[in-house]
């Protein structure tokens, strides 16, 4: 365990305050935790690449980045129109 | 000397990172929520990829992990945007 893996389980504490937002309050108070989970699965995925020195787990934070940005998009769309 | 930046840099991250978390989880509008959800593409964000630096440089993975919080960074205001039109329509119906 080196330090990136320490960072990317501490980061990963983020997530249950995320799933009790998301669980609890409105879609909207969701996506917004929703598109911050996002960022921080990219960081996750940045630390751990370089914590177990996988170089094509950098290339999986570049798809997630943009798949997230994507799919808030499509949420936020949605959201807007029909909630 | 590299290894105590390292672990500086990492700690300030997820220092920051959760203190977005909380700020998401405890403000009481959706639009503050926002604002930190916004807070996390930068901040944190640029501290890891310093820290990915350090031991990479400008390698391969240096130069992906550059390219990751760089479309974080410069792809998110676009998505806080669209949020914070949808969070207008839903709570004032604009």
């Amino acid at each position: 365990m080196n330090a990136f893996v320490w960072a990317a389980l501490g980061l990963c504490l983020g997530y249950l305050p995320l799933l009790c937002v998301v669980a609890r309050r409105r879609p909207i108070d969701g996506l917004v935790a929703l598109e911050l989970g996002g960022v921080l699965l990219v960081l996750v995925l940045l630390c751990l690449a370089e914590g177990f020195h996988r170089s094509f787990g950098y290339s999986v934070a570049i798809v997630a980045a943009v798949m997230s940005w994507i799919g808030g998009l499509v949420f936020a769309r949605f959201l807007g129109r029909w909630v | 000397m590299t290894n105590w930046a390292v672990d500086v840099l990492l700690a300030l991250a997820v220092f920051f990172a959760l203190a977005c978390v909380v700020g998401v989880v405890v403000m009481p509008t959706t639009y503050d929520r926002l604002h930190y959800a916004g807070a996390a593409a930068t901040v944190p964000a640029f501290l890891v990829l310093a820290a990915v630096l350090c031991r990479e440089h400008l390698s391969g993975g240096g130069l992906e992990a550059i390219a990751a919080v760089g479309l974080l960074f410069f792809l998110f205001p676009v998505l806080l945007t669209a949020t914070a039109r949808a969070i207008a329509r839903v709570e004032d119906g604009a």
